[in-house]
């Protein structure tokens, strides 16, 4: 390279650095900001259930204390999670309502912008005593991803259809309030090593992945023995 | 001049064109999906979590740069040789993982993380990446090639320029 200059063989090598340089230096530029970004904000608003300790995922009957730990990482936009919501949702809930079990929903955003939109309202919902019927009437109405069907506008007119009625669910949805929040939950799902949708872990320990997130009877069998 | 020499920069141009095309492909399906491309390599078990996240994020960038640079033909040998050596490693991470049993995707163009048990592609990630591998060692074993904006030696010292 150092000759350069009197090569008589063709360009000179400076256009070739130059877009070299170009190159890497937009890349670094955008990089840069998008590690940073993912640090997580210990300061951004969180739902009055959501517990940090749990990795801020929203917590039912979190001061019980001898019954089973179940931890749901799910995306409202993956079909296989509605699968999973379909099947075991409702023992859930029963467990839930009965005080038999100790859950903690961990709304993750992988799948992209209408997952995050559906996550701050889903945490909007839960401020207003009603996520688990905002969970799963939003699963049983899940539309393919990311076609544009979820908007605030459209989580504000399903809380309407849930009950809620304060003012604060709207301003909370549209305003994205809890957008910092999701941003958490989801950094802190990847600390934990999750890499799938859904996740069940029963008292820190997943289910069994070739049959208890299809069935209903080892679901049920898997909850029993912790 | 043989048949060869007058091939392969043809040959240079195609291999450049493909190894960088995917690379480049590879990459911009990911960069506006950071969260699932460190699902994807967490989900490989082979670094430490802070790591494997932090990977996750730059892989995808690294693959752009690395792919728009062989289109462009700017820095063949160093570049292909870089690209060469990524796609070596890929071939690692994928046969460990098949070795240990793990059941995940590549992630390899997006997507990636824990499929069910049969619905991995173990062999064909493999294979086609190491067609890639080679594609990389012909660019680093022969540099010049066609519409490339690397400087163009003279024919006598093409073996040892960049």
């Amino acid at each position: 390279m150092a000759q350069t200059k009197k090569s008589n063989g063709g360009k000179d090598n400076f256009t070739r650095n130059l877009v070299v340089a170009v190159v890497v230096g937009v890349a670094l530029i955008m990089l840069v900001p998008t590690v940073l970004s993912k640090q997580g904000d210990s300061t951004a608003a969180i739902p009055a259930t959501a517990s940090v300790n749990d990795g801020y995922g929203l917590v039912f009957n979190s001061e019980l204390t001898d019954v089973p730990f179940i931890e749901i990482y799910e995306d409202f936009q993956c079909p296989a999670c509605a699968r999973f919501e379909a099947i075991s949702g409702p023992y859930i809930e029963e467990l839930i309502a009965t005080k038999k079990a100790k859950v903690a929903f961990h709304m993750l955003s992988f799948l992209g912008g209408e997952s995050q939109i559906a996550a701050n309202a889903a945490a909007c919902s839960a401020d207003q005593g009603k996520f688990l019927e905002f969970h799963k009437t939003l699963y049983a109405n899940q539309p393919a991803e990311n076609t544009g069907a979820w908007t605030s506008q459209y989580f504000a007119t399903l809380g309407i259809g849930l009950g809620i009625s304060s003012s604060d669910y709207d301003k909370c949805v549209t305003g994205q309030d809890y957008m910092g929040w999701v941003k958490n939950v989801a950094e802190e799902g990847s600390k934990r090593n999750i890499n799938s949708t859904p996740t069940v872990l029963i008292n820190g320990k997943e289910i069994d992945r070739n049959t208890a997130y299809g069935s209903l009877a080892d679901f049920m069998l898997a909850v029993e023995k912790a | 001049m043989s048949k060869f020499e007058k091939l392969q920069p043809w040959i240079g141009l195609l291999s450049r064109l493909t190894l960088g095309g995917v690379l480049f492909v590879a990459g911009y399906l990911k960069v506006d999906k950071l969260e699932v491309s460190q699902m994807a390599v967490r989900s490989y078990e082979l670094l430490p979590i802070p790591i494997a996240n932090f990977l996750g994020q730059t892989l995808p960038f690294f693959e752009v740069v690395v792919g728009l640079l062989l289109i462009l033909g700017a820095a063949t040998r160093a570049v292909a040789a870089l690209g060469g050596f990524t796609m070596f490693i890929f071939i690692i991470a994928i046969a460990q993982a098949w070795a240990r049993g793990l059941n995940i995707d590549c992630g390899c163009f997006g997507g990636g993380g824990t499929v069910d048990p049969g619905q991995t592609r173990y062999l064909q990630e493999i294979l086609r990446d190491a067609g890639l591998v080679a594609l990389a060692l012909f660019l680093v074993r022969y540099p010049i090639t066609k519409f490339s904006i690397d400087k163009t030696p003279k024919q006598s010292n093409a073996g040892d320029t960049e």
